[in-house]
């Protein structure tokens, strides 16, 4: 590398900034290939392609464009970024890194230490550090702020014990932001840490889930005396609710700017497309003439368009302020709601010949497609009703019995010592 | 209506809205329904005033076609005309409009178009068939070549406002399928008008019976049996009117729902902190910001004539319909008893609503032209 990033881009107009950035991508990015997944962190070629093309990005003045100098990005306005991903439409873009930059590069900016900031967001820009995040533990997801990992204080560090899981991509990542109580005897939200654990630390052990299908991008952590460095807590000590919040929001703010469509939706064309994959069901199936698949069908392309519009609008509509950032979520609702219905209305359309794995949809077979991961992950369903009633409609909040009083005096899970 | 509008376009919703809360809100069109008069002529004509039909007139025949934004300016005036359910017969004025000035021949624009947007005559549309499936092509009205022009047989269900027109734009079929349009004065020989007695309190309608109507060649509306695509093009405007009512229809039911449900106690809790209704409530929100978004669309596919415009305008169509009903049906249970009271507003809104998502097509029509287009 000779020039640095910033050198590159200080003076550039917006214009001259997207002719560089075309002629580069053209040079330098492999095409996005069609039906490739944005992410499988299974697949270790594609994480340590997408470790190159970070890096790629990095030396060529394409990383962190709107992030601050100080920390190794190119401190542009958003229009650079805008127009450089307009421009990235057609490459394969690092979407392992999807995490790093939608919510910890934001946490870190917004809670984190001198320290951790130099050290870290740099790390990210030049394609180094994947980062996942240690939030779910076995005895609960949805209930954030009730984990049980403990994390204690000696000397200069802190000591995590006990276990994290449904850490996407933890098995190919290289540090972890990890919520952990470090103090049990205030209420819930009170005593909570948030740390930056390097994932390759002693006694953190690491090991995938299989899932319904056989595969998983998902991975358990234990925690068996895991040393992270004192300077290593982002925000305060027993604030970790406050940095849970603001990271929380990133995450959404990231989904509604179009995640689940590999970072970005934007510059995808907004057309309503009937896609040709349902009239080829139809025709494979011998059921063109069927009046009841024609209507499951002509439901599938309305779902597949609103889905579409809704999460371009949210987009849309929360980067120029028309509408509030709490749209977000209205957005990642849609998103399991529409998957559960898809699902179920080609599994009635495939009748018996979707329940076993066919060679046209990869050996897989209709009823078990993606009927977990939108309504489960990130927040259960019911945990995504609630964000958009309460913060979206401002309807009452849900009463809770463990909000006021003492952690370590809340009533448990029947099965599990107090 | 859509997130990135224009100044322009937020002016003419606030305009609209204040507008239509000062001569037109619920309680006006409650009097009319329990006096038994039709809508108030002297509020549509003060809305006309402020360019309602005019948006479809050119220029030459007194309008502003020519600086409007068209189906997107039409589709926030009738989201607002939505939310207070007014009764007035702004959708097929728009559409008879626009199908003039698009098909029509100078002698027929003249006739027609300036009396339109000052609001001196009024026009309506005949095309769907009667039955179940009607509402989203032509059907049932049979066109035959005569020696000394045309003759039309055969009747039209679902005609809005169609005892107050003075125009009907008729669109009928030969006999190997082939579309033909016309416009037809009211008093037109043959043409019966019989009124129905709609669900919807608001609004007129009727069927429209032709027997032997013979007409002359200065009947015809555009190209004798090639009038598909300006009819297609008719259709896609009044399915993104039609929906984005239905959006404004379902927006205000939801929100003076939300009111109620905050205020209201059980319990001794607001029964809106209830998961059992917040979540209904969620989903009732998702859908319709859904119904936000694809009406929005629609209504910017269809002004520019984009390649997806009629499909975007039958997703619209599908999905604002049957959610409408869904959630004010929802809206009317949260209401408890006072929903099941004629006092209340909700049940206004619920009848455009049901009505709403069975004309111009009711759902299963819809899903199906998607197939139609698909495999085109």
């Amino acid at each position: 590398m000779t020039t640095t990033s910033t050198e590159i881009a200080g003076t550039e107009t917006l214009e001259d900034f997207r002719l560089r950035a075309r002629k580069w991508l053209q040079d330098r990015l492999p095409p996005r290939i069609p039906g490739e997944p944005f992410m499988d962190w299974e697949r270790r070629e594609l994480v340590a392609r997408d470790r190159q093309i970070q890096r790629a990005l990095w030396e060529g003045g394409f990383a962190g464009i709107t992030l601050p100098v100080a920390y190794g990005g190119l401190g542009l306005d958003y229009h650079y970024e805008e127009a450089f991903y307009d421009e990235a439409e057609p490459y394969r873009l690092p979407w392992h890194f999807g995490n790093a930059f939608n919510v910890v590069i934001p946490t870190l900016l917004a809670h984190g230490n001198e320290t951790l900031k130099q050290r870290y967001i740099p790390g990210i820009l030049r394609g180094e550090e994947i980062w996942c995040q240690l939030l779910s533990e076995p005895s609960g997801g949805s209930d954030l702020a009730g984990v049980t990992t403990r994390a204690e204080r000696r000397g200069d560090s802190w000591v995590l014990n006990g276990s994290k899981v449904w850490t996407t991509g933890g098995m190919a990542c290289d540090m972890g932001i990890c919520l952990a109580r470090t103090d049990p005897t205030v209420p819930k939200h009170a005593g909570l840490t948030m740390f930056a654990v390097n994932m390759k630390s002693p006694g953190l052990t690491i090991s995938p889930l299989k899932l319904i299908r056989g595969n998983s991008d998902f991975c358990q952590e234990f925690l068996d005396d895991v040393e992270v460095p004192a300077d290593h807590v982002i925000g305060e000590p027993n604030a970790g609710w406050t940095v849970v919040r603001s990271q929380l929001a990133a995450e959404h703010a990231g989904m509604a700017r179009g995640w689940h469509q590999g970072l970005r939706v934007a510059a995808e064309s907004a057309a309503v497309e009937l896609s040709p994959a349902y009239v080829d069901m139809l025709r494979a199936l011998d059921l063109e003439k069927d009046t009841h698949a024609r209507q499951l069908v002509g439901e599938a392309f309305v779902i597949d368009a609103v889905y579409k519009l809704t999460t371009r609008r949210v987009a849309v509509g929360v980067r120029n302020g028309a509408l509030p950032h709490t749209a977000g979520s209205v957005a990642s609702l849609m998103a399991a709601q529409t998957d559960v219905r898809r699902t179920a209305l080609l599994s009635e359309l495939y009748g018996p010949v979707g329940v076993y794995a066919a060679p046209d949809r990869g050996g897989n077979s209709v009823g078990l497609d993606r009927v977990c991961t939108h309504r489960i992950g990130g927040g259960t369903t019911e945990t995504q009703a609630n964000a958009v009633a309460e913060r979206h409609l401002g309807l009452p909040k849900e009463p809770s019995d463990d909000n006021a009083i003492p952690f370590n005096q809340r009533k448990i899970n029947a099965d599990r010592e107090r | 209506m859509d997130v990135i509008v224009t100044e322009d376009q937020r002016m003419l919703q606030d305009t609209t809205r204040r507008f239509l809360e000062k001569r037109a809100p619920v309680e006006s069109m409650r009097q009319a329904v329990e006096s038994g008069s039709e809508f108030a002529p002297e509020t549509w004509r003060a809305g006309l005033e402020l360019g309602w039909v005019s948006l479809f007139v050119p220029e030459g025949f007194g309008g502003i076609a020519e600086y409007a934004g068209g189906a997107i300016d039409a589709a926030i005036i009738a989201e607002e005309l939505g939310r207070v359910v007014y009764p007035g017969p702004f959708l097929p004025n728009c559409v008879a409009a626009f199908a003039v000035a698009e098909a029509g021949s100078d002698a027929q624009r003249s006739a027609v178009l300036p009396a339109l947007a000052r609001g001196e005559r009024m026009a309506t549309l005949c095309f769907a068939s009667p039955g179940a499936r009607g509402g989203a092509e032509p059907g049932s009205i049979r066109v035959n070549r005569t020696r000394h022009g045309y003759s039309l047989e055969g009747i039209a269900g679902s005609v809005q406002a169609a005892e107050q027109a003075d125009y009907f734009v008729v669109t009928a079929l030969d006999e190997h399928g082939a579309v033909s349009q016309f416009l037809l004065p009211f008093d037109a020989k043959g043409l019966t008008v019989n009124p129905l007695d709609p669900i919807d309190l608001g609004r007129s309608m009727a069927q429209v019976q032709f027997h032997s109507v013979a007409l002359g060649e200065d009947a015809l509306l555009g190209e004798y049996g090639a009038a598909d695509a300006q009819f297609e093009r008719q259709l896609q405007l009044a399915l993104v009117l039609h929906s984005a009512e239905t959006v404004g229809v379902t927006d205000r039911a939801l929100e003076f729902t939300l009111d109620y449900v905050k205020q209201r106690y059980a319990f001794g809790r607001p029964i809106g902190s209830f998961q059992a209704l917040k979540h209904r409530l969620a989903n009732h929100a998702m859908q319709l910001e859904g119904a936000k978004a694809a009406v929005a669309h629609a209504a910017r596919s269809v002004q520019e004539g984009a390649a997806d415009a009629a499909a975007a305008a039958s997703v619209a169509k599908a999905h604002s319909g049957k959610f409408a009903t869904e959630i004010i049906r929802d809206c009317l249970h949260m209401h408890g008893g006072i929903g099941m009271t004629w006092e209340h507003d909700i049940h206004l809104y619920l009848r455009r609503a049901v009505s709403n998502e069975a004309l111009w097509g009711a759902t299963p029509a819809h899903y199906e032209r998607l197939c139609r287009l698909a495999q085109a």
